[in-house]
Formats: structure tokens, C-alpha cells, sequence
């Protein structure tokens, strides 16, 4: 998966004919291998836009940054980052007129270590949902593909409720609240944090383990059922918590049992918690 | 500091018979922010509330607890108590140790106990973060709907529409008038129905503050109590009303015949048809299922036959809207299909009817002119079996209740038989003879003398056929004996339901129903013709079964609530409204498509910062928002406060316990 020449003629024909301000891509980051993401707004650095599967970060994040808000903005999404994009749109955080997409049909990314990530394998929608212009050909079965439920959460489910408990009891303890989730999450956009109002007593500004996990568990919560699981987050983490795990929970949970319901795969689909229908289940209410 | 007066109720003895109310209130007394507390016998009368005046004025409290029965109750109340003492109304919390407590904990006093005490140190925690908070006044339309034109709606809409309040009267056939125009006589005094019923049928079509708007469906109902918006369904008719004359030549001629709902399937009608010779509005509609021209596009006679040319084949259905202030619910009630009562030979029998077929048959204006006839034969039936509560208080096989109106109207029965068949003799199977109400129990021991009715106390086990009478089998159970009693006509006393509909007008309307499908009262016996939604009363049988005095009774009773809530060109609304902080709302607008209110919109703030630009945020309409929190739970940035339930008045309230 190699795109770095045509998006280069596209960010290059974008700025030539002024349909964009600013195009979002990735760079190598000049010392190994990987890459970061660039904002370029010069068009004699649009040389610098690489993509291949080392491309693993979520670009739409930086559709909330002041670099490209009120801008026309190019873009690359793969099947994950637009899923991210169509929530943006839905919740009216974008506004689709002044986005070029330049959409990937994604083959997977790799790690580090040249593994194809694990949210890759699981993917259900890798061709891009949104997109002015499309690139590769499309992977057979995108969207209809079967769900498979993440096999760390279900190892994580065999094991008992107080090992788990004692588990996550350790993983929150290793959480610095930097808050770098939050940020590296294109859907955490507020414009105040819940989590840093002066009124969320739960979350106090102590770094306790307790408050870690609200405020963790209020985080994973407000993105169930729009999660898209492009790992943003889990790449962000200075102290590599397993943040997946509790998106995926959410993301198994809410596709067994709202209708199969996938993240921002539909546009204007707000999520599972965001609507109601004759069909959701209600064997949980007392 | 807070100080907070806490004030516990024994409610008699619903509340102290199981919880320890001294001991609630030397355990709240131990909360620092707690200045006085004590109990009382009934909290809610004047010397109770004497007791909450005294005290705010005397140790200077900042807000007020009452534990006692749930704040639909009495938080009206209490609140006045605290305007009367100078006090904020909105700084008054109840703690329901009642229904929360010890109605439900009947069995394990000490429970009840520990839980009232929680109940209490949630509710004196939330009180501390009370804030002052003012009424707010919001428009009314000054506009009546009624839903359903039988002789409920037509006592609501008449009564209303005295008052000089416009009045939207919506009736699903096409006429008004309902079962009551079915009957014949009424008991006890043996008015003529139709008599009594149709000069107020005249009176609603004739009636400058009445609208009518006969074959038609609410379909949709927004807004809040003072603002509502309906859509009404009106169904094509295919004859124009305006240039129509009545004059009937379309019906005569009309080839099709169907069952006439009118006269229970006894006769026909014609597919083009008014429903009986005194309809209101008296105008025939086209049946669209049975007309030859609408289904096959055939026939078209009623159409040459019409001089002043009405008939219109291309009508459509019309949508209707109209901007209404109150509902009065009044759909009335169906007959209970007696088809479980297989041993009945139901369905089998032509010589087993139901009361309203009888009804029909001994009505003068019926299919058979008032003498009744067997079906099977035409014959005039000698022999008649009444036999009541079929369906009624009959949990194996029909519905719990007891319909209320059986017994009376079989008695009624007894006597039309007698009337109109000099020779016969009646024969009622009951379980009990219910005959509560004004010269009802007069009306069932005279007519047993003049009838000479055999009223026989026990259940029908069976009913065969020996030739072509009909053999009934049953239990005598004043002398502990089977009897069997050969019948030219059984009669079922079939019972009350409630109209099949219901459930889906409910959810339409946003009330509640019971389980048998009876529109649910806010209170049974306080608040028995309001809705548990303000604004919403209920008329007649769609509660509960009633006979025509207790309707028409309801009815008025509905009539005064209308004309109550449209006293004042405004209305006075509880301040328990959400507000959007702009500083930390993103814009998302997931409150909007939550809202079941429709009281979010969007609105444009400049950005700040010095960016010249404007960014989406949500504003809440307080007339219209009802307070329930939905966009308050909804809200990821915690941007929405709803008054009198902020975060720290809830977060007080999980620290407490």
C-alpha cells in the first residue's frame, strides 16, 4: 500500500486551482522509519506527504485544531478515520463544503514492529465511507464484512470478576492523567471537558486511581457507540494503558444489541445512545 | 450555612405503622446543616403546615424537607406553606417515605425505617444546594380539542363551548352521537335515548363555538399544556359536505350492500350511507372498502342520481392542523367479543346474541321496528335468557372487572321484552345484582314485580340445541340445583371494553393506559379526570366502564377543568427548566434530536477570542421545555443545567448515603 505519489499530485492540484487552505497528511518523522502527521499550507512542501501502511494515525483529529478550523482543508482518511469524519459531520463539528477527502481503500496498517495492527485485522469498513476522490481498489466486502469481537476482551471475560477487577485496578494506577486520549481523539471536541469542570467533584484534579478511572470510564462511556477504533488514543498513551479495551467492550455491548449498530458508518447516525427504537432492548430495566 | 428544617409526617397511619418516624428524625437531627426538626400527625393539614411557617420564621431556615407522601401529592402544597411564611416556594425538597418507603416495605419495619432515614439525608442534602427560583409565565392558547364524539365529547365540547372557548370536536365514524344513539330506553327512568340525545347533537352542529370535524383521526400531538399543535386526519368522504343536501337519493339507489354497523349487522346498508336517519352531521359519506367505483371502478350511479353534483370520486384525506390548549379524551368503549365462550355455542347459535344486538332489535328506530326476532327464523321469541356478566368478572376467560353497567341494562332489557312482547318470559342468570346509584336498586325490585322475570343466581355451564329452542344448562345456586331453562333467545350481558385503539391513541397523546387498555386518571380518586400529562382530561368510558349519568358527570367535570386552565391569558409554569451554558456547548445537537418536546433549537454565538465568526450552539425555549433532563444526561460537555436538579444538588444527594 503505497499512495504517496498521487496524493502528492492531489495536494499539488488542490493548491494550484485554490480549492484548499490547508492539506492534512503524513510525513516521515526524519529519524526511523514512522511517520507523523503534517499540516501543510505551503504548496512547495506537498513533496514531503508520504502514505503507506505505516500511515497509522487518525488525521481527523486535526480537524478541531485552529490550523484548520474556518479553513478549506485537505484530507486522507482511511476506512476508520472516516468513520471518525462522518461523526464529525453528523455532530456538526465540520462543515462538509470546506473539506476535500482524499479516501484510502486502507489494506491494514502495521506497528512498530511491522505487525498488522490489531484493530486493522478486526476491520470491518476499510474503504473510506466519505470521500471526494478514492484511491486502491476497493476491499471486497467493506461494511458487510462479519463482526469479530476483540480477542483481548474476550480472554480479559473468561477470567474471573475480582482478577479482572485487580487487573484494571492496575492498569488505571499507571494512568498520569496527561489527558493525551483526550486530545489525540478526533471526537473529544468539547469545548470544556466534563472532566475539568469545576462542578465534576468526581473527577477531582488529584491524580488517585480512582479518579483516573472515572474519569476514564466517563471518557470510554461518552465515546460508546461512536468509537471507531482507529487507536488514536492507545498510540497517544505515554504509559501504554490498554485503552482499547474499553472501547471495544462498549463496541461489542452496543453491536450485540442495538441493531447491530457500527460507529459512523451511516451518515447521520448519531449512535445507539443518541436515538430510540421500538427494537432496543429493555430486558435490563428492572 | 444552611439551615434546613426537616418536617416527618406519619400520614395517620400509612407511613407510621411501618416506619419509626422518632427515630427519622432524631437521626436527621444529627445532620449539622439541621436546625430544627420534628413529626407531625398530618403534615399536609393547616395546622401541620402552621407548624412549617412557625419554624421558618422562628429559626430563620434557609430551605425546608418534608418527608411525607410523594411531591405529586403535596409539593403544591408545601410550597405554598413556604410562600405564605416568605419563604421561596422552590427551596422545599420531599422526601416520599410514603410510596418510596412504607407502602412497600410493609413487612420488615426496620428496613423501611433505615431506608425513610436515607430518603431524608438524600433529600436535606439536595435541599442545601436549593437555589431560589421563580415561576414562569408562558401564553395559552385558548382552544379546546375533544377527541371522540359520543355523548362524553358532546357534554365536554357543549360545556366548554358555552364558556364562549372554541372547541375542536374530532369523531373517528361519520356522525357524532356514539353507542348512546344505539339505545333505546335508559334506565332507570326509561328516558328515550334518542330523545334525550339528539337535540345536544343538534346543538354541537349548530353551536358557533363548536367545530366539528366528523370521520377523522388525530394523528399527531406536540407541544405542552396551553400550546399544544395536533394534526387531524380528516378521511376522504368522497361527498362534498358544502354543496351536499342530505336528500338521500345517492343511498337509495346505491347497488351495494353491506352489514350495518349501526344496527349491530342485524339489516344492511348501502356502501354510500348515513350512518342512522338522525346523524349529525346528517350527510352520507362513501364506504371506500365496499364501493364498486372506488374499488373497481365500476358502477358511479350515486354520482348521476346527485343533483347538486357532491360527489367527488378524487377526494383525498386531509391533514387538519389546529393550535389547542387542552385535550379532552372521551373514545368511549367496545362491546367484549364473547367468542371464548365456547360452551355458549357462540357463533354457532344464531339464536345467541349480544345485549347491543338486542338493543337494536327492541329500538323503534331499529332493523326489526322494535320487536325482537330470532335470528334463525324471525320468529318472536316467547322464552328469553338474560345471562349477565359474560366476560365480566370472569378472570378464566374474559377480564377481571366488573362492567358495572350489565346489571341495569339487562333489568332495562327485561322490561322492553315485557313491553314489547305482552306473553313472554325472562329469565336473567346473575352472579350478583349490582344496582348501586340514584333509583337504580327501586328500578331492579319494581321491574321483578311488574316483569315477573325468574332471576336465577348461578353461572350457565352450557347451552345445546333440542329442535329449534335452545337449552339452557346452568347452576340454581339458591337451591343447590342444576336447572336447565329452554330459551327461544339467549342474551348475553356482554361486558364493557375498552375501545382497541387506546394504547396507541396513548402513546400518541403521551399518557398512560392500564393493563386492560383504560386511559389512566392522575389520581383515582383526587385528580380522577386529569391526566398524569397536564393539560390532558378523560370523558366517560375511555377510563373506566360508566353509565351515561357518570359520564355526562365526567364530562362537565372536564368541561370546568378546560375552562379553569383558560382562566388567565397566561399560564404560570413550574421553573424546573434546562438552560445551555454557551461558554462550554460544542454544538453537537444531540440534545435537539433528543428532546421529546421539540423546546431545543439552534442558535449562533460569536466565536470570541477576537475571531470574527459564528459558531452553532443549542437554546432551550423555557415555555415549551417540561423539565424531564433528557438533554441534561445526554450532554457529553455537561453544558445543560436543569433548575432545581443541578449536579451539585444530585451529587449531594449520592455523597449523602
Amino acid at each position: 500500500m503505497n499512495y504517496t505519489k498521487q496524493i502528492q499530485d492531489i495536494a499539488a492540484k488542490l493548491f494550484a486551482e485554490g480549492k484548499i487552505d490547508v492539506f492534512v497528511g503524513y510525513r516521515m518523522n526524519g529519524f526511523d522509519e514512522n511517520q507523523v502527521p503534517v499540516l501543510i499550507t505551503d504548496p512547495q512542501d506537498v513533496s514531503k506527504l508520504v502514505f503507506t501502511d505505516k500511515s497509522v494515525f487518525n488525521l481527523v483529529n486535526y480537524l478541531k485544531t485552529d490550523h484548520t478550523r474556518r479553513k478549506r482543508v485537505g484530507i486522507v482518511v482511511k476506512g476508520c478515520d472516516s468513520r471518525s469524519l462522518n461523526l464529525m459531520l453528523t455532530e456538526s463539528q465540520v462543515k462538509r463544503e470546506n473539506l476535500y477527502v482524499v479516501g484510502i481503500c486502507c489494506e491494514g496498517v502495521v506497528d512498530d514492529a511491522g505487525e498488522k495492527m490489531q484493530n486493522c485485522t478486526d476491520c470491518m469498513v476499510p474503504d473510506a465511507v466519505v470521500s471526494d476522490e478514492m484511491l486502491g481498489t476497493a476491499v471486497s466486502g467493506s461494511g458487510t464484512l462479519t463482526y469479530k469481537k476483540n480477542a483481548d476482551i474476550v480472554a480479559l471475560a473468561e477470567k474471573p470478576l475480582t482478577e479482572r477487577a485487580a487487573y484494571f485496578e492496575e492498569v488505571f494506577e499507571n494512568c498520569i492523567r496527561c489527558n493525551a486520549c483526550r486530545h489525540s481523539c478526533p471526537l473529544c471536541y468539547c469545548a470544556k471537558c466534563c472532566i475539568d469542570q469545576e462542578t465534576a467533584t468526581l473527577y477531582n484534579g488529584a491524580n488517585t486511581t480512582s479518579a483516573a478511572f472515572h474519569a476514564l470510564m466517563t471518557w470510554s462511556l461518552h465515546l460508546a457507540g461512536r468509537c471507531v477504533d482507529c487507536r488514536n488514543c492507545e498510540k497517544a498513551c505515554p504509559s501504554h494503558l490498554p485503552l482499547h479495551l474499553l472501547h471495544k467492550q462498549n463496541e461489542s455491548v452496543i453491536y450485540e444489541n442495538f441493531q447491530e449498530h457500527l460507529a459512523g458508518v451511516i451518515p447521520e447516525d448519531r449512535g445507539a445512545f443518541y436515538k430510540y427504537s421500538l427494537k432496543d432492548p429493555d430486558d435490563f430495566i428492572m | 450555612m444552611a439551615r434546613v428544617g426537616v418536617f416527618v409526617c406519619f400520614c395517620g397511619a400509612n407511613i407510621a405503622d411501618y416506619v419509626d418516624v422518632p427515630q427519622v428524625v432524631e437521626e436527621v437531627k444529627r445532620i449539622k446543616e439541621v436546625k430544627f426538626a420534628t413529626e407531625y400527625k398530618y403534615m399536609c393539614s393547616d395546622p401541620g403546615q402552621g407548624m412549617i411557617r412557625d419554624a421558618i420564621i422562628q429559626y430563620k431556615l434557609t430551605s425546608i424537607v418534608v418527608a411525607a407522601c410523594s411531591p405529586r401529592m403535596h409539593e403544591k402544597t408545601f410550597r405554598k406553606a413556604l410562600s405564605d411564611a416568605g419563604m421561596n416556594p422552590y427551596l422545599l425538597e420531599v422526601a416520599n417515605i410514603r410510596e418510596h418507603s412504607s407502602w412497600v416495605h410493609q413487612k420488615d419495619k426496620k428496613a423501611a425505617t433505615n431506608k425513610a432515614m436515607d430518603l431524608c439525608r438524600m433529600a436535606v442534602a439536595k435541599s442545601i444546594a436549593n437555589e431560589q427560583l421563580h415561576e414562569i409565565s408562558v401564553p395559552v392558547t385558548k382552544r379546546a380539542l375533544v377527541i371522540g364524539g359520543g355523548i362524553a365529547g358532546i357534554q365536554a365540547a357543549l360545556d366548554i363551548a358555552d364558556a364562549r372557548i372554541p372547541v375542536v370536536l374530532v369523531e373517528k365514524s361519520p356522525s357524532i352521537g356514539g353507542k348512546m344513539a344505539q339505545l333505546d330506553e335508559t334506565f332507570p327512568t326509561l328516558d328515550c335515548a334518542q330523545c334525550i340525545l339528539t337535540p345536544k347533537m343538534v346543538d354541537v352542529a349548530s353551536h358557533p363555538y363548536i367545530e366539528l370535524i366528523p370521520y377523522a383521526e388525530v394523528l399527531e400531538l406536540q407541544g405542552f399544556v396551553g400550546n399544544y399543535k395536533v394534526k387531524i386526519k380528516k378521511k376522504a368522504s368522497y361527498v362534498n359536505f358544502k354543496t351536499c343536501t342530505g336528500c338521500g337519493a345517492c343511498w337509495q339507489k346505491c347497488p351495494v350492500k353491506v352489514p350495518n354497523e349501526y344496527n349491530m349487522g342485524i339489516d344492511k346498508r348501502k356502501a354510500i350511507y348515513t350512518p342512522f336517519p338522525q346523524a349529525v352531521p346528517n350527510k352520507p359519506v362513501i364506504d371506500a372498502e365496499n364501493c364498486t367505483m372506488l374499488t373497481k371502478g365500476k358502477c358511479g350511479i350515486c354520482k348521476k342520481v346527485c343533483l347538486p353534483g357532491a360527489i367527488d370520486y378524487e377526494m383525498q384525506d386531509e391533514i387538519i392542523e389546529r393550535e389547542i390548549g387542552a385535550v379532552v379524551v372521551a373514545t368511549g368503549y367496545d362491546m367484549w367479543d364473547p367468542t371464548p365462550y365456547e360452551e355458549y355455542g357462540v357463533g354457532r347459535f344464531k339464536d345467541i346474541i349480544t345485549s347491543l344486538e338486542f338493543e337494536r332489535m327492541v329500538s323503534a328506530n331499529g332493523p326489526t321496528n322494535g320487536v325482537p326476532q330470532r335470528p334463525s327464523d324471525g320468529k318472536v321469541p316467547k322464552n328469553v335468557v338474560f345471562i349477565k356478566c359474560v366476560g365480566s368478572r370472569d378472570e378464566a376467560k374474559g377480564i377481571e372487572y366488573c362492567s358495572k353497567i350489565c346489571c341495569m341494562y339487562t333489568t332495562k332489557h327485561t322490561i322492553l321484552l315485557h313491553h314489547k312482547v305482552h306473553d313472554s318470559h325472562a329469565y336473567v342468570f346473575y352472579m350478583d345484582i349490582r344496582a348501586a346509584g340514584k333509583g337504580y336498586e327501586e328500578f331492579v325490585k319494581k321491574a321483578q314485580v311488574d316483569t315477573g322475570t325468574t332471576y336465577l343466581r348461578g353461572r350457565v355451564s352450557k347451552i345445546y340445541k333440542k329442535g329449534d329452542k335452545l337449552m339452557v344448562r346452568g347452576e340454581d345456586a339458591q337451591i343447590g340445583q342444576v336447572v336447565e331453562v329452554e330459551a327461544d333467545l339467549v342474551v348475553l350481558a356482554t361486558a364493557v371494553s375498552a375501545p382497541k385503539d387506546n394504547p396507541e391513541l396513548a402513546r400518541l397523546l403521551g399518557i398512560s393506559y392500564d393493563k386492560y387498555g383504560y386511559l389512566s386518571e392522575a389520581h383515582p380518586k383526587l385528580r380522577p379526570v386529569e391526566t398524569a400529562k397536564a393539560g390532558i382530561f378523560l370523558a366517560g368510558c375511555t377510563q373506566a366502564p360508566k353509565d351515561i349519568p357518570e359520564t355526562v358527570s365526567q364530562a362537565s367535570a372536564c368541561a370546568a377543568k378546560v375552562c379553569g386552565l383558560f382562566s388567565g391569558d397566561t399560564m404560570k409554569k413550574d421553573p424546573m427548566v434546562s438552560t445551555i451554558n454557551n461558554e462550554y456547548c460544542s454544538g453537537c445537537q444531540n440534545c435537539v434530536k433528543v428532546c421529546p418536546y421539540g423546546a431545543i433549537i439552534t442558535d449562533e454565538v460569536p466565536v470570541g477570542h477576537g475571531i470574527k465568526d459564528l459558531r452553532t450552539v443549542a437554546k432551550i425555549n423555557e415555555g415549551v421545555c417540561q423539565g424531564c433532563g433528557s438533554c441534561v444526561a445526554i450532554c457529553r460537555s455537561m453544558a445543560i443545567t436543569l433548575a432545581g436538579f443541578t449536579d451539585p444538588q444530585i451529587i449531594n444527594e449520592i455523597v449523602s448515603i
